[in-house]
């Protein structure tokens, strides 16, 4: 993943935010970066399971940096799936099986098996507030883990905290299969033109023994400023506005 | 012949009606709100294929529903399809106010209450209050009106005292310009998503893609609407996002009744889970149930609070880069710093949102930029009078040079020669009195 989070290939990382610093920037720069990677031997993949972006957003803000989504798509480096309309028609856990079947055929459909997938699900928030249960997302999220470990894909999941002080059910769910929890949050001071945000990483309970990524805990989140074209990652206090 | 060559424009999209480019994306196609300085909140309008809901939380009050005639009136006024959803979308419409000028009802406030609003503007320019400050520019709580004649049909000019023509609206009926749905509650489907499939079929009819249709939902969740959920109206603005984003030439606007907006209506985290379901969202808190806040901001009527705002294409949102009133754009000279606290105003014409400060003294006292229209003093007897400050302007005298005497004793006038070489070097001295004494005064 791309700087400075740097995460490794073929790990879960549980994204959350708050309604004033979205992290959708997370989502767009892993996308891009993720085809901007020289790839050592085949093609990277990615596969976008999409609540709540839209897939015109998706384009122009990958074309600011020279990415181009809609040929990668025809090519089929890249699958859109419109997570709502796939699901299925009956309730609780049924209602996902559609989906998680879409996903295995993308999966075996590929000639190269081994080549580095990222995985996306851009809102699982948003499925619990129309009315899908925190079980029925908890098991196809379990599910959809256990997929990309075995084709050693990275999964990123965002979800919305909307009260941070007492962590929702599903966010504990998440959070226990997860190996690194990016967490963005807003300044307590408000927002402002200089900062957007800072961004903490945290490790996960599924985090294996051995890793090389620089966690960053609370007290030294990097601060960041969204731009047009992407986003500014800097020390605190070293700010525009600061100095 | 130069080898530079001008780049001309290539040819230009023909432009839908009361729409404009983004300034910040060309992809971006933004229509106005109806209300100038919304749309500068916003970062110049609301971009096609997004929703703007706005809460307003306060039961004695229906700013919501204002911000929504606007919406529908501008609609109407610069040529775009109008698609009215409510329990009594007639009534709406027929209530909605019009350009000035142009209306058949008679405005019945009194002129003299402009006259005061001119002649004190005027007095307001003549002030001034020391000379480094002469360059500077007078100071602005809200964004101008649009006045250029280009910007005309993207963001009219309403006013609230003339009502929309009937003939109009019959008008704009019988070309299916404005269409009406009437929300009916039903025991077998709740009324939201009966709604959520007639819009759907109204867009598959649709002949005139071309031109942008506005929908405008004043009161989403009433007591009309009939039982509604919390789900139900998450699950409506979701399914109305989504439908939104398959339609390019669509935006919308809507309200919640004061009983869903209020901080933890739909348990909690209501707003947040609002504002991630809607492009756009803003509260406005009116201090109708607060006297002691209408007291304290005297000519405002509300707050202001920003949730989430439209980037359909982009990261970071135009509001950040191009609000004025926000003031996060780099242009501004406080850049870097936070964003403005926000207030509105609703006189007697026009509905404004302008910047919020506080005064000299952060409280009570008199505005300074442009006379508020509550003269609290008077209606508040309880008031001490005491508690107000005042700013008297008097001319000062030229002293003979010279001689500096710090004496207060009354001083034999100077000769007359000196008096009228000087007399167009008078200068104006300001003071400020407070009746109390000094905070600092012990």
């Amino acid at each position: 993943m791309f700087p400075p989070l740097n995460l490794p290939d073929g790990v879960l990382a549980l994204i959350t935010d708050e309604l004033p610093s979205p992290a959708d920037f997370v989502l767009h720069q892993s996308i891009i970066s993720n085809f901007k990677l020289p790839a050592k031997d085949s093609k990277r993949k990615a596969v976008i399971l999409s609540v709540s972006e839209s897939w015109t957003r998706w384009q122009a803000i990958a074309a600011k940096s020279n990415v181009n989504l809609n040929q990668l798509k025809d090519s089929g480096s890249l699958h859109l799936i419109d997570v709502v309309p796939s699901l299925g028609p009956s309730e609780g856990s049924d209602a996902f099986r559609a989906l998680f079947d879409k996903i295995t055929s993308i999966f075996d459909a590929t000639e190269s098996p081994s080549a580095p997938t990222l995985v996306i699900l851009d809102d699982i928030t948003a499925l619990e507030w129309i009315g899908h249960s925190t079980l029925a997302l908890s098991r196809f999220c379990r599910a959809l883990r256990a997929l990309c470990l075995k084709k050693n894909a990275t999964l990123l999941i965002r979800h919305h905290l909307i009260t941070p002080e007492e962590p929702d059910a599903l966010f504990r769910l998440l959070y226990q299969m997860c190996s690194y929890h990016v967490d963005v949050r807003p300044l307590a001071s408000g927002r402002s033109g200089a900062v957007s945000g800072e961004v903490a990483l945290h490790a996960g309970p599924s985090l294996p023994p051995t890793t090389s990524v620089k966690l960053m805990p609370r007290s030294t989140a990097l601060q960041y400023r969204l731009t047009e074209s992407g986003v500014v990652f800097f020390e605190r206090g070293s700010s525009r506005g600061v100095l | 012949m130069s080898s530079f060559k001008r780049k001309t424009p290539g040819k230009q999209a023909t432009q839908l009606p009361g729409t404009r480019p983004c300034p910040g994306s060309i992809s971006t196609t933004i229509t106005s709100t109806g209300i100038p300085s919304l749309d500068d909140l916003l970062g110049g309008g609301i971009p096609l294929s997004c929703s703007l809901l706005v809460n307003a939380p306060d039961p004695h009050s229906s700013y919501g529903e204002l911000v929504q005639k606007l919406f529908i009136a501008q609609g109407l006024a610069c040529g775009q399809d109008v698609l009215v959803i409510d329990p009594t979308p007639a009534e709406l419409v027929k209530t909605c106010m019009w350009m000035p000028g142009s209306s058949n009802v008679v405005a019945s406030g009194d002129p003299d209450e402009e006259k005061d609003e001119e002649i004190a503007k005027d007095q307001d320019q003549k002030i001034k209050i020391a000379w480094r400050y002469e360059q500077m520019k007078q100071f602005k709580t809200t964004v101008a009106s649009p006045s250029t004649p280009s910007m005309d049909d993207y963001c009219r000019v309403f006013d609230l005292t003339s009502r929309i023509p009937e003939s109009v609206v019959e008008k704009a009926i019988q070309s299916q310009q404005l269409i009406l749905y009437d929300v009916q509650p039903s025991l077998e489907v709740p009324s939201a998503s009966g709604t959520l499939i007639r819009i759907e079929d109204l867009l598959i009819k649709r002949t005139t893609a071309s031109v942008p249709l506005r929908i405008c939902i004043p009161s989403l969740g009433s007591p009309l609407w009939g039982e509604l959920s919390s789900k139900d109206i998450l699950h409506f603005l979701f399914s109305l996002r989504s439908i939104l984003r398959r339609h390019a030439n669509i935006c919308a606007s809507l309200s919640l009744p004061s009983h869903w907006s209020a901080e933890n209506a739909g348990g909690q985290g209501w707003v947040q889970k609002l504002g991630w379901f809607s492009d756009a969202l803003i509260t406005l808190s009116a201090f109708t149930a607060n006297p002691s806040l209408s007291t304290l901001f005297p000519s405002h009527h509300g707050l202001v609070q920003i949730h989430s705002l439209p980037a359909p294409h982009t990261l970071l949102s135009p509001s950040d880069r191009f609000s004025t009133l926000r003031g996060l754009s780099a242009s501004t000279p406080s850049s870097g710093s936070g964003e403005n606290n926000l207030a509105f105003k609703c006189t007697r014409k026009r509905l404004v949102f302008e910047t919020l400060h506080l005064d000299l003294e952060g409280g009570v006292s008199e505005r300074r930029t442009t006379p508020s229209n509550t003269d609290f003093e008077t209606n508040n007897p309880g008031l001490n009078k005491k508690a107000a400050a005042s700013v008297e302007i008097e001319i000062e005298e030229i002293m003979p040079t010279g001689s500096v005497d710090m004496s207060n004793e009354p001083k034999p006038s100077p000769p007359k020669t000196t008096m009228e070489k000087s007399k167009g070097k008078k200068k104006k001295a300001v003071a400020f009195h407070t009746d109390r004494p000094d905070v600092y005064d012990f």
